[in-house]
């Protein structure tokens, strides 16, 4: 049950140092045992443009530093959203996928802030 | 040096609500005990609105003053993951962490290079960032100092949610200006005897003569006193060792008169304790049961207690029959039963003794409850369940203001519209 290449009964295995088992999908980005790993269920398809789709589980990280171009999740006001982030003149911006809407600052005083940052995405309806 | 720490969540069950609902960032909120009976943790602005710990929901939501107060039943699954959260964040981060209880930790801070103040500055801005949990620490040579320290911080805003008490001169001013019932392990009789003998401030306390206080609160406040003049008599420990027993209690959601609703919910109880059982991959061999009608509404005083030893098992079918039997044994008929529970003790590791003439194949017991065990906890607890703990389930307790297990169930999780 156990074999991994490694442990043979004729001739010793030559790849007997060089076992490194099989990929493990879920550690990398997805593992939400992380103490700062939560999952988001997305609502509505203003992100289509990021292949984020309605229905999708974003795995979020709220304690990577947020960079210009990522996606996050935002409190705006009472709500939570999804949205991409840039930087201006060394201030954080909420950017929506619509041209109409203007982008928000992130600013603890208006209460806008960055809850966590995309770090995978799961894709149950596909 | 010994340096203990103490760091807790502020308001942990309301801020555990707040990490997922950024409404609720500035209002005032309120989880309520089992049932939605009374207050069990408040925020500080539904404090400052007079809502009290322990205050009756049905009556404190009525009053003017708590209308803006957002109030929510007790989300255990929620609780328990995001303590599991900020523990994971400190073992990350120091040599020992003991959880103390749901929202505090022991924290070993000796020893450690660079500035401790500073240092546990980051702890706590680190757990707020990781797990949403605001935080304080309180830091000290003792257990005892760290704990007080914990609830300086709490209680005095100018400290920034940190309190180092490790300098013997910092502590000695703390002292004179702190009341005696602040210090762990002073309850209210201890409290009452010190204030007969003239002692009000913590500094009253430590000055006096081991000796007497040794008379006067025998070894165990001798140990209280020990640790607040710096001398740790209590170590940290791991995570809690091998349970002792283990009981699964609880107050109906309405009052119950007949045996079959009162025999589901016993079945109920001592399924639940069975799967704990399992969890920690242990045997009961004792079982007992409880039962009682309220104290508080003028019905006449019942309360029983019944125990059995039992052939050592975890099967939940066994445990359900030993259980369902010993409740009808104490069940009187005429009385409106308020609460009923399943303790189980004489608890030992899976196997531990072979049995000449068990009542069930052990082999196929393992099976079956492993089997029940892998189903609930990929479809949820409760989703396969033996039918004696009933289907309706009239008598579970209310929690008319759940809100969702954001980190535990997939269907639950929080929604964020995309923009």
């Amino acid at each position: 049950m156990n074999y991994q290449g490694d442990r043979t009964t004729g001739f010793a295995s030559p790849a007997g140092d060089n076992i490194e088992g099989t990929i493990d999908l879920m550690s990398a980005a997805l593992d939400l045992r992380q103490p700062s790993r939560y999952p988001v269920r997305v609502e509505g398809d203003a992100l289509l443009g990021r292949s984020i789709r309605h229905g999708d589980i974003l795995v979020v990280d709220s304690a990577v530093a947020p960079r210009a171009g990522v996606v996050v999740v935002a409190s705006v006001g009472d709500e939570l959203r999804v949205c991409e982030l840039t930087q201006r003149a060394g201030e954080w911006w909420l950017r929506s996928s619509s041209p109409q809407a203007s982008p928000v600052q992130v600013d603890d005083d208006t209460d806008v802030a960055i809850w966590a940052v995309a770090t995978g995405l799961v894709r149950t309806d596909v | 040096m010994r340096v203990y720490g103490l760091i807790d969540g502020n308001s942990f069950y309301c801020s555990c609500q707040r990490a997922f609902e950024p409404r609720l960032k500035r209002r005032p909120v309120v989880v309520l005990s089992n049932n939605d009976g009374c207050a069990i943790a408040r925020t500080r602005e539904a404090k400052a609105l007079g809502v009290k710990m322990g205050d009756a929901w049905h009556i404190a939501r009525k009053r003017p003053e708590s209308q803006p107060v957002v109030w929510y039943s007790s989300n255990y699954a929620l609780y328990a993951d995001m303590s599991r959260r900020m523990y994971q964040v400190l073992a990350e981060r120091l040599p020992a962490v003991e959880p103390y209880s749901i929202d505090e930790m022991f924290l070993d801070l000796s020893d450690l290079p660079g500035d401790l103040h500073e240092r546990c500055r980051q702890i706590r801005q680190d757990v707020a960032e990781h797990a949403k949990i605001p935080t304080c620490i309180g830091w000290g040579p003792t257990k005892t100092i760290a704990k007080l320290a914990n609830g300086l911080a709490k209680d005095h805003a100018e400290l920034d949610g940190l309190c180092d008490l490790t300098d013997p001169a910092v502590r000695q001013d703390w002292y004179r200006h702190t009341s005696i019932d602040e210090v762990w392990g002073i309850g209210r009789q201890t409290k009452q005897k010190l204030l007969g003998a003239g002692i009000e401030t913590i500094a009253d306390f430590v000055t006096l003569d081991a000796k007497t206080v040794r008379q006067m609160l025998t070894v165990v406040g001798a140990r209280v006193q020990a640790e607040l003049r710096g001398q740790s008599c209590l170590p940290l420990s791991d995570i809690a060792a091998t349970r002792k027993s283990i009981a699964s209690t609880r107050t109906f959601g309405r009052l119950l008169l007949k045996w079959e609703e009162i025999r589901e919910a016993v079945a109920h109880y001592a399924n639940r304790a069975a799967e704990k059982l399992r969890e920690d991959g242990l045997e009961a061999a004792h079982l007992s049961v409880l039962m009682q009608t309220n104290p508080h509404n003028g019905d006449p005083w019942y309360a029983k207690h019944a125990a059995v030893t039992i052939e050592p098992t975890s099967d939940a079918r066994d445990l359900i029959r030993h259980a369902t039997a010993l409740g009808r044994a104490i069940w009187l008929p005429g009385y409106r039963y308020f609460k009923a529970g399943v303790i189980l003790s004489d608890l030992r590791p899976t196997g531990s003794q072979g049995l000449m003439f068990a009542f069930r194949d052990p082999v196929q017991s393992a099976t079956v409850m492993a089997a029940l065990d892998a189903v609930n906890a990929r479809f949820g607890s409760g989703t396969l369940r033996p039918g004696s703990t009933g289907l309706k389930r009239t008598w579970s307790p209310r929690q008319s203001l759940l809100s969702a297990r954001y980190t535990t169930r997939l269907e639950e999780i929080v929604t964020a519209r995309s923009w």
